[in-house]
Formats: C-alpha cells, sequence, structure tokens
C-alpha cells in the first residue's frame, strides 16, 4: 500500500530531480582549462629535464649510465668518452625520447647526483615529433624555462630524496636533502 | 510477398556485429549477436583487439622493471594492480613491507576500488540512461586522482608501490585530507543512491535482468562484486588476508537474486565500507619506514656478474667465463591473488633464479567475466545487453592484456 502511493505520487522521481535542483546552486567544479589551470602537486612527473648546476653552468650528469639501465620503456639514449688525464667519464651524448617515457620516475629516483628530474610541466604536445626528442642541451633548456616559472624559491624534488626510506640505502650523494636555491639576479617574468 | 517468403523470414535469424567500436561496450569488446526479433539467441564474445603483450614483454624485464607494465592491464585502478604484482614477488622473496607501508598500502588501494566503482557507476548509469550519476560521480573520481597526484605525482599510471614497501611517504597533511573527503563521499554515496536506487525506470532496467545463480557463477569463475552478488561469500580480503586488511573491521555486502540490481547494490555497499576501512586505517596508521630491509634495489641486476678466469684460458683468443651460482630472486614459482576492485586479481610468477620473470601470468578477472556475457543475455533483448556488459565491469586492457 505504502509503494504504490509513493508510485502513484512520484515519490522515487522526485526524489532524484530534488537533488540535482539543490546541486543546480552549488559551484560548479569545472575547470575552463586553457584560461584558467589547475595547480599542480610537488612531484607531479612531467616533462623531462637536466638541472643546471649553480657552480659550473652545466649538467650534473656523470654517465653512470644508471638510468638508462633502469628505465622500463628503453627511451635514454648515453654515450660517453673517457678523459684520459682524469679517467673521468665525459658525456658525449644524452638523449631522451619523450613519446617513448612513460613517466615512472625510476630515472630520477635511481640517478646518483640528481641530475636528471621531472619537472612540474605538462604543456608539451606538439605536432612534430622531433620537439619532443630531447638531447642534452634540449633538457637544459627545459630547466631554464622550468625554473624560471617556479613559484618557490628553493626547489626539491620528492623522488630525489625519497621520504620515508632509510637514508642508508640511498647514494652517499642523496643522503641529505639539499634544496636548489633559485638564483636572484634571473629576470622576473610578470 | 508470397506466402512461402513470409515463412521463411520468421525462421531466418538476425546477426549482428555489435563492437569493437561502440560506446557501450567500455573499450574494444566486440560481440557477435544473433537475434530472433529483439530476443537475444546466442552471443559470442571476441576479444584480442587490444593485446599488447604484457606477458611476454614482463620476461624482458627486471622484476622491478615489469611493475610498471601492470600499471596498463587494468588502467582505472592501478594501484590495486602494482600491489597484486608486489605481493607475489613479495611472497616468492619470502620478504615482509614493514607495517605503515601495509597501511599504506591498504589506503591507495581502498581509494583505487572506490574511483574504480565510482566510474563503473558513471558509465553503467550513462549506458542505460542516467546521465546525471555519470556527472556526479567523476566529480569525486577528479578527487581521488588529485589524491593520487599528491601522494606519488602520477594520476593514472601511478607506478607507486614498490616490491617490499611503497615508493615514498605520505604526508600527514595528505593523510588528513583524505580523510575529511571520506565523510564526504559517504554523503555523497547517498546522493547517488537518492537518484537511482528507487528509481523506477532504474528498477525497470536492471532488475531481473542477467540473473545468474549462486552455483552457475561459481563455475563460470565469477570473482568480486559479480559473484556477492549472487549471494556467495567469497572476498580475499577476508578469506586469505594481505597487507592490513586484517586489522580493519568490514563488512563483505552480499546480494540475494544475483541480477543486475543487486550487484548494483554491492557495489554501492561495497563504497561505503571501502570509505570506512580508509577511516580505520588513517587511524590506526603507525610510525616508522616504509621499504623493507631486504627489498631489491630499484636498479636491481638482471643476471649474475659472469667471472672471467683470465689464467685458465687456452689461447689468447679465448676467455674462459663462468657463472656465479647466486640467485637475485629465489627460485620457484608462486601464485598470489588479490581483491582488485572488479574481481581476484592473481598473479602468476615463475622465477628460474635470475632478476627477471621467467614466466608471469596474469589472472584477469574481467577476461573470466567476459565468459559470462553468453550465459546472463540469454532469452534477453537488445537493450538488456548493454546493462549486462555495464554490470559485469569490464576493462578490456586487462581482459587482453
Amino acid at each position: 500500500m505504502k509503494n504504490l502511493i509513493k508510485k502513484i505520487l512520484f515519490i522515487d522521481l522526485i526524489r532524484g530531480l530534488f537533488i540535482t535542483l539543490k546541486t543546480m546552486f552549488t559551484t560548479p567544479v569545472t575547470v575552463r582549462y586553457p584560461k584558467e589551470k589547475r595547480p599542480l602537486e610537488p612531484g607531479f612527473r612531467g616533462r623531462h629535464a637536466f638541472v643546471r648546476d649553480e657552480g659550473t653552468g652545466s649538467e650534473r650528469c656523470v654517465a653512470c649510465t644508471k638510468c638508462a639501465q633502469v628505465c622500463p620503456s628503453q627511451c635514454i639514449y648515453i654515450d660517453y668518452s673517457i678523459n684520459s688525464d682524469t679517467g673521468a667519464r665525459v658525456l658525449t651524448k644524452y638523449e631522451i625520447d619523450a613519446l617513448r617515457c612513460i613517466y615512472c620516475g625510476y630515472c630520477e629516483e635511481v640517478c646518483p647526483v640528481n641530475a636528471i628530474v621531472l619537472t612540474e610541466f605538462y604543456e608539451y604536445a606538439s605536432y612534430d615529433k622531433k620537439s619532443n626528442y630531447f638531447d642534452k642541451d634540449a633538457l637544459l633548456r627545459n630547466w631554464d624555462d622550468f625554473i624560471r616559472h617556479y613559484d618557490g624559491n628553493d626547489y626539491i624534488n620528492k623522488f630525489w630524496y625519497l621520504p620515508g626510506i632509510n637514508r642508508q640505502r640511498l647514494p652517499v650523494g642523496k643522503r641529505a636533502p639539499k634544496p636548489i636555491i633559485k638564483m636572484l639576479d634571473k629576470p622576473k617574468e610578470k | 510477398m508470397g506466402k512461402l517468403e513470409i515463412e521463411k523470414l520468421k525462421e531466418t535469424t538476425f546477426v549482428l556485429q555489435m563492437g569493437p567500436h561502440h560506446p557501450a561496450t567500455h573499450g574494444v569488446l566486440k560481440l557477435w549477436c544473433e537475434f530472433e526479433g529483439e530476443r537475444v539467441i546466442k552471443i559470442k564474445p571476441d576479444v584480442g583487439y587490444l593485446h599488447r603483450g604484457v606477458e611476454k614483454l614482463a620476461e624482458s624485464k627486471t622484476y622491478t622493471a615489469a611493475m610498471t607494465l601492470t600499471d596498463r592491464l587494468d588502467y582505472i585502478s592501478s594501484m590495486t594492480n602494482n600491489i597484486g604484482y608486489c605481493l607475489a614477488v613479495e611472497r616468492l622473496m619470502g620478504i615482509e613491507p614493514p607495517p605503515r607501508a601495509k597501511f599504506i598500502r591498504t589506503i591507495v588501494s581502498e581509494l583505487t576500488r572506490l574511483s574504480s566503482h565510482l566510474l563503473w557507476l558513471a558509465t553503467h548509469a550513462l549506458d542505460i540512461g542516467a546521465m546525471t550519476v555519470f556527472l556526479y560521480a567523476f566529480r569525486e573520481r577528479e578527487q581521488i586522482l588529485q589524491f593520487f597526484e599528491k601522494i606519488c605525482g602520477a594520476r593514472l599510471t601511478v607506478s607507486y608501490p614498490r616490491i617490499g614497501g611503497v615508493r615514498v611517504d605520505i604526508d600527514d597533511r595528505v593523510l588528513s585530507e583524505i580523510y575529511s573527503f571520506m565523510d564526504i563521499i559517504l554523503k555523497r554515496v547517498d546522493q547517488y543512491e537518492g537518484l537511482l536506487t528507487e528509481n523506477r525506470i532504474w528498477i525497470s532496467r536492471t532488475k531481473g535482468v542477467g540473473v545468474i545463480s549462486a552455483e552457475e557463477a561459481i563455475s563460470l569463475g565469477l570473482t568480486g562484486p559479480a559473484l556477492r552478488g549472487s549471494g556467495v561469500y567469497y572476498d580475499i580480503r577476508k578469506h586469505i588476508p594481505y597487507d592490513a586488511y586484517s586489522e580493519v573491521d568490514f563488512e563483505v555486502p552480499l546480494g540475494e537474486n544475483g541480477d543486475t540490481y543487486d550487484r548494483y547494490l554491492c557495489r554501492i555497499r561495497e563504497m561505503r565500507q571501502s570509505a570506512l576501512i580508509v577511516k580505520q586505517c588513517i587511524e590506526k596508521i603507525p610510525e616508522g619506514e616504509i621499504l623493507s630491509e631486504k627489498a631489491p634495489d630499484i636498479d636491481m641486476p638482471h643476471q649474475t656478474k659472469r667471472v672471467i678466469e683470465a689464467g685458465d684460458s687456452l689461447w689468447n683468443g679465448f676467455i674462459m667465463f663462468r657463472d656465479e651460482k647466486q640467485e637475485i630472486i629465489p627460485k620457484g614459482e608462486i601464485y598470489s591473488a588479490i581483491e582488485a576492485p572488479k574481481g581476484e586479481l592473481g598473479f602468476y610468477i615463475v622465477s628460474d633464479g635470475s632478476g627477471r620473470p621467467y614466466r608471469m601470468r596474469v589472472r584477469a578477472p574481467s577476461f573470466i567475466h567476459i565468459s559470462a556475457i553468453p550465459k546472463l543475455c540469454e532469452g534477453h533483448l537488445l537493450a538488456d545487453v548493454i546493462a549486462i556488459i555495464g554490470t559485469l565491469d569490464i576493462v578490456m586492457g586487462e581482459a587482453d592484456r
């Protein structure tokens, strides 16, 4: 009997319509993308970059080839020569095929000197394949591009100094977190 | 038209090829349907349009690198895939993650269950004709994906767990945000129920559609909410507890009739239970490390090192090698299953002692659920086929692998 009255009075449908009516007076949650952008969380795995070292002004990479070994999609190509005087490795070629990359972040996690980083930048789609094939200079340019638009004063990536993991497991150079201080003499864009 | 021809028309059946590009088949599922009038006589599912060879690909990668492949199996619940794989390797190696990692894994896998069920509800309701639920469910799913971004930096292909623990710790700030969001989602689930549960259109489209008895469901190998809708009490979280499920309190919702409506109610109640599990975990989570001491490094070797024995060489052109008889991952085989949002997700791994899996086999729930489509659709109308595909919650990335 109760069900019959409910059915005749359309209670079930009116209840649903009341919910939609209430939602009409709430603020919309959609983001109008090209005009407004959602703030990214720290540690977002976006475009690749080579960290420009403040001291030397070039990349930090020591050509240990660990990132190429660990990469699941094998999109990193490295070549190096050995300096005959010091015996140190000199990086001659470093290329990342960003179209093959799966953005797992293993490379930045395994890098012993925090040279490579996946920056918080995602708007780099293009019409040609070449512009998403980063060589050494392009990676350094990506970094300059990223750090110029970076809001904070010092930058530290979550995957460089993995929080919560025993420091002894990490390579020696990664045991104490050292943020990259943004240089103050860079031009401010506004 | 002659009389004979009309007689002939009555006898003939109508064959319709549904898919692989059909918005209601949830991916690239193809169905070969034979109709008499509008009633289904026979249905043959055709799979394999999204085959990428994940199982074979895993054989050429190290155990840590192969974990990233499991993201792409069931791409809307990648956390549980990762956890299932990591759990299988951990059981093979005999290591156990620390308690904090266990709780974090439970939190993220329940969040994944919520997001997966929300996407199921959205698409299932959209297929049947309720558009509003689609928009509401995606509103909440977006927030869960944002939590994943805060935790690990990616929204969909997370690669967050790691063999022997998880990769990065969760901030207390994020944990408190998740806790307060769980209160919101409990209210929102009531909203979805208000829109659907008593709605007469919804009831007439789902009640009595795709009925499957408990015996048939077990013999077809259904798992997860599709089995529990028929009233079978089978949940791996309760039967073989993994991670921190033995330390939290939750109910396993069961259906009675085994039709689409009961499976819908099962999943809705499961969403409530998931929210309660997440709340309990955040209350109980201990401090400490998140990676086991014995966990393999992320740059683990794929084979043992070869030792050059120069002294024993016969001639200068030859070099003698000796392989060290050292096992990176212990030899053996293991099958371990977890309760993924879709059902029982199992990983069978054979190890030959090297750093790469000798064989990895995935028991994907979606693939087995597809085999139940012919049985469920028997004698139903064409429009009900859509409802049945929706209720089984199929993701083709997992079925074709």
